[in-house]
């Protein structure tokens, strides 16, 4: 294509200096009757500066052209390096900062084992401490995915992974990593799905994941004695409900509760205990999987004070993925 | 109560088998009726090499039911995902041999995917952080394992034996049987129960449960039968289960087995 650009532009040149070198001898004697000047010149002149314009721009335009084509390379580019950067980090921190609280909670788990199996009368009393320290770690754990997944949404042109995912072993994994530590505090947890066969869908299976672990190990912080979850689905949407018998969330609290390290604290004032960035985080994935996160709350003294965290998101994350991207 | 699992075996392949964190995870195992093994590499060569061999030969001998596979075998670069060419070879000469890794977390689900892909769909792999509670472990292992015991333990004091068809008791050093779980209330309990065994928080479904009574009004004889059953083990106990205890309901929607504390 530009080659044959350039080769009429050669003849286009050829044409102008052929009429530039005849002018004089022709140019008048045919035209001056016409109109009384001599175009032939004029002619040749601006067919010459035509043909090296064109040439020029033969050369230029790709340039131009693929200048852009090179930045969104770039982008790219940038973003991958980015992930793999971090993970980098992400790795070196977690084995190495994981280490010491590894060593923590093996010292932890064989102490309970000691005190356990002599029978000591001090166990009662130490078992509410190594309870604490053991709470510790689902709480380290969600706090280095909930880093994880902040730096990530950060990173510029995020892809989304879509894969077929089981649901209800999703859920069944949390409710692993959970229930020993509600059952020390007094509470169950209970989930079922409807229907009970639920079948694969289609999404960002550790997303969902990040979302409703940050919704249950909120409800097992707060529920008085229940915790339950419920998978259900129509034919667009599937959706994962929350609930716990806790003191629930006064309305004027319920319009931050999705903010950026929003807790009660910030709103009197006082010093944090938590960081606040689990709902902020869930909120932000489940839009940006085309879904949402909604709260719906009694609080006390009512009597029936509860808390249910709604998520939804499409059947198909695939479709509604690619169009809002 | 008899050994729940006979002598079967699992093979634990960790670089940190001395350390805390993978001795409360075997004693967990080993608690659960688990014969645990630990890959200990011979001295010289590499360390990641070391684990393979010892590990491939000691599936050969042993014939586990199971293998915990740590990924990072080691301290040097070249061995942060020994683990992984293990797992392959694994996969290669046992297809069936289910296999737990021990991840670090954030190593996070993008290698756990391509690891995945790589495998066939059903290959019995599962993928576990080691910061997971020794019980988590447990679970995650009945659930790849599969199979449900015939002794299944309801909390400390009562277990339930399938063979026997019966719930027993401990007294001390003995076992009695359970009076009055029989017929249909026995396999209401064992459904309960081996739900509960494989995953604790689940419900079990109506459609599930009112195949085990009779009549225009299958709810309300289950209703009826899961009473019984609350007045049976509690007399065996020598406690009152009310409404929230051993038993649970969710209106509409099934019951749950909480196993009483001890
Ligand atoms: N189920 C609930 N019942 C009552 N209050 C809740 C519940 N879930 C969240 N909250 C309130 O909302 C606040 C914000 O929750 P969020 O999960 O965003 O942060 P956090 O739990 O404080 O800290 P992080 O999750 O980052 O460790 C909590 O501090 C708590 O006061
Ligand atoms: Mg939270």
């Amino acid at each position: 294509m530009l080659w044959w650009l350039r080769i009429f532009a050669g003849l286009v040149l050829v044409g102008g200096v052929v009429g530039l070198a005849l002018a004089p001898f022709i140019g008048k004697s045919l035209f001056v009757e016409l109109w009384g000047v001599e175009p032939l010149s004029y002619l040749g002149g601006l067919l010459v500066v035509a043909a090296l314009g064109g040439t020029t721009l033969t050369y230029y335009l790709p340039r131009l052209l693929g200048r852009d084509k090179a930045e969104v390379d770039t982008d790219q580019q940038t973003a991958e390096k980015w992930g793999q950067l971090t993970q980098q980090y992400f790795e070196l921190f977690n084995h190495d900062l994981g280490r010491p609280l590894r060593r923590i909670l093996g010292k932890e788990r064989e102490l309970r084992l000691l005190l356990q199996s002599s029978e000591s009368e001090l166990y009662p009393e130490v078992k509410g401490l190594l309870d604490e320290i053991e709470s510790q770690t689902p709480s380290f754990r969600l706090m280095m995915s909930n880093i994880q997944v902040m730096v990530q949404l950060e990173a510029p042109n995020l892809p989304i992974k879509i894969q077929p995912v089981e649901p209800t072993e999703l859920i069944r994994r949390i409710v692993d990593r959970y229930s020993l530590l509600a059952s020390e505090a007094h509470k169950e947890i209970t989930w079922w799905s409807e229907p009970t066969e639920f079948g694969l869908i289609y999404c960002d299976g550790s997303a969902i994941e990040h979302i409703v672990t940050n919704l249950v190990d909120n409800t097992v912080r707060f529920a008085t004695e229940h915790v339950e979850i419920k998978l259900t689905k129509n034919l667009t949407d599937f959706f994962v409900r929350v609930w716990d018998d806790g003191p629930g969330i006064p309305p004027h609290y319920a319009q931050h509760i999705f903010d950026r390290g929003w807790t009660p604290e910030v709103a009197r004032s006082e010093e944090k205990t938590s960081s606040g960035l689990g709902l902020f985080i869930a909120h932000t994935l489940a839009k940006k999987y085309g879904g949402d996160l909604t709260l719906e709350s009694i609080s006390a003294p009512e009597p029936d004070h509860h808390t249910t965290f709604l998520l939804s998101l499409p059947l198909n994350g695939n479709a509604t993925a690619l169009e809002s991207s | 109560m008899p050994n729940a699992k006979g002598l079967e075996k699992i093979i634990i392949v960790d670089d940190e088998w001395e350390s805390p964190i993978v001795t409360a995870v075997r004693r967990r195992l080993d608690e659960e009726g688990w014969h645990t093994l630990v890959i200990v590499p011979e001295a010289g060569g590499s360390i990641g090499d070391e684990f393979e061999a010892s590990a491939l030969y000691a599936i050969e001998e042993e014939l586990p039911v199971g293998v915990l596979l740590d990924i990072r075998l080691g301290e040097y670069r070249e061995d942060q995902f020994k683990g992984l060419e293990i797992l392959q070879k694994i996969v290669e000469q046992h297809p069936k041999l289910p296999v737990l890794m021990f991840t670090q977390y954030a190593q996070g689900p993008d290698r756990e995917r391509a690891v995945r892909g790589s495998l066939k769909w059903d290959a019995p792999v599962d993928f576990i952080d080691k910061l997971a509670s020794p019980d988590e472990v447990v679970l995650r292992l009945r659930r790849l394992i599969g199979r449900t015991p015939e002794i299944i333990p309801i909390g400390g004091d009562l277990y339930l034996d399938a063979n026997a068809k019966a719930v027993y008791v401990k007294r001390g050093e003995d076992s009695v049987i359970v009076d009055d779980i029989h017929g249909m209330k026995f396999e209401i309990i064992r459904e309960l129960a081996a739900t509960w065994y494989r995953s604790p928080g689940e419900l079990v479904p109506f459609s599930r449960l009112e195949r085990y009574s009779e009549g225009e009004e299958a709810r309300a004889s289950l209703r009826v039968r899961i009473r019984e059953i609350k007045v049976s083990l509690g007399r065996a106990l020598g406690v009152a289960f009310g409404a929230g205890d051993l038993i649970i309901n969710v209106r509409d929607q099934g019951y749950r087995l909480v196993p009483p504390k001890t």
